[in-house]
């Protein structure tokens, strides 16, 4: 009986005290497009600014807020500052669910921008009800092709080419390369969409790997597994070959893949490409790979050179990095937190001096494709299409981790990610930078 | 006697169901999703109190076993076209057989070995779910149980369906687990946990009991993880990560491992820590590495200070208090 009136008294005492939390989170209802002040544009991004992703993207909102930063130095948006608000994630998603929709709810941002990874965002984006609430969701960082259906999501564009793409300029790299298209040729990818878009895109060029491409979960790579899959192919291949070993997975994974190279001493027995995403060499640098496993190597990429300072867009994002963010080296990374900050500024003027969220979508969607950015492909927006850049262009790395284009000269070829058509020769001429890199459309 | 007993927690519960309802229709759609959460995360932690307080058998990978449920209810919707309430019940009893015959398996082990043993599954299930293709990989597989039923008007929102939901069954769920461990099979698991020699000299089959105490804990396990994913409307391996079963064990070991009455305060902490070192370092400022670190730093100091001061939880300080 004792027992019974304590746990009485202590499932009161709980229940008051989820009543009193849930009462004290308790805010007023806002207008319909809140994030919007007289003075501020409040925005949000969820990315990992811990875990192993986070040593290949944490740098990402830093430099989104130190572009940022900059243009609020110079006036803001119509005067109005940019406030960015970074949630990290931890690239899990029950995490990324939590913290956009603590963004939408709590925060009370005008916008989702930058946000990063497909397994986390797929969920997030449902989670946080982006679509419900007209949650205008900005250059999401992920290749998955998924994001161009504009039913399932609505207010998402995208601004990485899709994996699928990369898989098609890939195939056609190994095929327009005499030293490349006699060699075996073998595919070592994430079990996600990233892998799984990437074989879409092998799969639509035609091209054929020796084997059937080894997939692997991104969490638990190990490399212990990353040593057995190149001891693998190794074995299989004979020794006067060099197989084309294609990775198409996150800085991260990559880099633990070289390692393994250098450890088993097979650096020089492959003719590495890399994606995209993978092949940003100095992240890999950084993540210890030696700079003579990378020399050599091919990656693909949509951005001028990270190390390229005579290019305009690399030269001024490198000024605003060493005055707004501090300490941080420059890299692919912050290339692209800074360009896709810059979209953004763009997307806010092209909505008006009172942007809305269906404005501002709609402002994407007319005049998107005439932003100005650092990418050397076209963007795609439209009313119907969400895919930003939709092209890349091949350099091989040298020990420095600078990308020198194959032939000495940028070739860009663009593509789409569901066709079987080759990719095509781009002819497209990036718009200049606006004048200190501040925008004025 | 005992169905006084029965009767009086019964009427607690639905009293608490009723309040929930109240604030549940006097709160905004934040407080709705994180009381989801937090009655979801109660559920979770009720599960390893179940096992570890009551039956004595340690668990670090409960979170492998919520995601055994969640993958259940995921697949049950998509794959059998069955209702989500029903996927919910499927979830549960999907991870309690996978708990019944995982139990066979560590019924000899105990301490670290089981607990270790449980570790290992926690740790193998990103490489075990991508064995698998009706799994989805990396990726995963959508769990999406549709909006709130029309009857219900067009002001009802998902948050507060979700939120419906997840109260109704962690409810539901921790009254029956209060009403086992108020009958003879939780006296039973607490001399399992006690004295395993004395309980097996009194013709316990202590073997049999402690599978029967882990298929138990599963199945909640595996409710809660159907809830969670419920919640991000899909299931993939990272949504179930190692550090989800040190957050259940440390929000047990908070409110109490040895008994049921602090779940919601332990689902509370877990939600409410992020929420407060945010707080924290938006007021008084600080670097990055600071505002990463205060969330893990918080549980762990609140931990140190549970173990210190109130070791069996603050519903036996209160009980303390009292005598």
């Amino acid at each position: 009986m004792i027992r019974n009136t304590r746990m009485k008294r202590i499932s009161f005492v709980s229940t008051v005290v989820v009543a009193g939390a849930m009462l004290l989170s308790t805010v007023p209802a806002n207008a319909a497009d809140p994030g919007v002040t007289a003075t501020e544009i409040k925005l949000g991004i969820t990315s990992p600014k811990t875990g192993t992703v986070a040593l290949s993207y944490g740098k990402l909102p830093g430099a989104m807020k130190a572009y940022f930063d900059y243009i609020n130095a110079n006036g803001g948006v119509y005067g109005r500052k940019i406030n960015l608000i970074s949630r990290d994630d931890k690239y899990l998603p029950q995490q990324a669910a939590t913290q956009t929709r603590n963004l939408v709810l709590s925060d009370k941002v005008f916008a989702i921008v930058g946000a990063l990874g497909t397994a986390t965002h797929t969920k997030a984006y449902v989670a946080a009800q982006l679509a419900k609430n007209n949650v205008p969701d900005l250059f999401v960082n992920t290749g998955f092709s998924g994001f161009d259906d504009k039913t399932k999501y609505p207010t998402t564009f995208l601004v990485l080419p899709s994996y699928a793409m990369e898989a098609k300029t890939i195939a056609k790299l190994i095929a327009d390369t005499p030293t490349l298209k006699p060699m075996p040729s073998f595919l070592i990818a994430q079990d996600d969409e990233f892998g799984k878009d990437g074989v879409k895109g092998f799969a639509l060029a035609g091209h054929k790997f020796t084997s059937a491409p080894t997939l692997y979960p991104q969490g638990s790579l190990t490399a212990a597994l990353a040593e057995s899959l190149l001891a693998g192919v190794n074995a299989a291949v004979p020794a006067a070959a060099k197989p084309v070993m294609v990775l198409m997975g996150t800085t991260d994974s990559t880099a633990l893949i070289l390692k393994a190279a250098e450890k088993l001493s097979l650096t020089t027995r492959f003719n590495w490409i890399a994606g995209s995403v993978g092949g940003d060499a100095n992240t890999l640098l950084a993540l210890g790979v030696k700079p003579a496993t990378i020399d050599g190597a091919y990656a693909a990429s949509f951005f001028p050179d990270a190390k390229d300072s005579t290019d305009e867009y690399v030269a001024q994002f490198m000024k605003i990095n060493e005055k707004y963010n501090k300490g941080v080296t420059f890299d692919n990374v912050v290339l692209q937190g800074m360009n896709s900050a810059m979209l953004t500024v763009q997307a806010l003027r092209a909505a008006g001096k009172n942007p809305t969220r269906a404005g501002l979508i709609k402002a994407i969607e007319d005049k998107g494709s005439t932003f100005a950015s650092a990418g050397l492909a076209p963007l795609n927006y439209s009313a119907t299409s969400r895919v930003g850049y939709n092209g890349y262009w091949f350099g091989q790395l040298n020990a420095k981790g600078e990308l020198k284009p194959v032939g000495g000269k940028v070739t860009l070829y663009t593509t789409d990610s569901t066709s079987a058509t080759a990719p095509v020769l781009s002819t497209y001429t990036r718009k200049p930078l606006p004048k200190n890199g501040i925008p004025t459309n | 006697m005992k169905n006084t007993s029965v009767r009086k927690r019964g009427l607690i519960f639905i009293a608490i169901g009723w309040a929930l309802l109240l604030i549940g229709d006097r709160v905004d759609e934040l407080a709705l999703s994180q009381g989801a959460l937090v009655a979801t995360y109660a559920l979770a932690i009720a599960s390893i109190i179940l096992l570890t307080g009551y039956s004595g058998q340690l668990s670090l990978g409960h979170s492998a076993l919520m995601a055994v449920g969640a993958y259940a209810a995921a697949l049950s919707t998509n794959n059998l076209g069955l209702s989500p309430a029903i996927a919910l019940v499927v979830a549960a009893f999907v991870a309690g057989i996978f708990g019944l015959i995982l139990g066979f398996g560590v019924a000899r082990l105990s301490g670290p070995y089981l607990a270790g043993t449980t570790l290992a599954l926690a740790v193998s299930l990103p490489t075990i779910a991508n064995q698998f293709e009706i799994l989805g990989g990396e990726q995963g597989v959508a769990f999406d149980i549709g909006l709130p039923p029309a009857r219900f008007g067009e002001e009802f929102s998902q948050y507060k369906w979700f939120f419906w939901i997840c109260a109704l069954a962690a409810l539901l769920m921790i009254w029956l687990i209060s009403n086992v461990l108020a009958s003879r099979y939780g006296r039973i698991f607490r001399a399992l946990r006690d004295n395993p020699v004395a309980a097996s000299l009194s013709g316990i089959n202590v073997g049999r009991l402690k599978v029967v105490a882990f298929s138990l804990s599963a199945g909640v396990a595996g409710l809660a993880g159907g809830l969670l994913v419920m919640l991000i409307s899909g299931v993939s391996p990272s949504a179930f990560p190692l550090s989800l079963s040190f957050s259940l064990l440390t929000g047990a070991v908070v409110t109490g491992v040895y008994n049921l009455k602090g779940v919601m305060l332990g689902g509370l902490i877990l939600v409410a820590i992020p929420e407060i070192a945010e707080s924290v370092v938006s007021r008084i400022g600080g670097s990055e590495g600071f505002t990463v670190a205060l969330p893990g730093f918080l549980v762990s100091a609140l931990l140190i200070l549970a173990v210190v001061f109130t070791p069996n939880g603050p519903g036996h300080l209160l009980h303390k208090k009292k005598h």
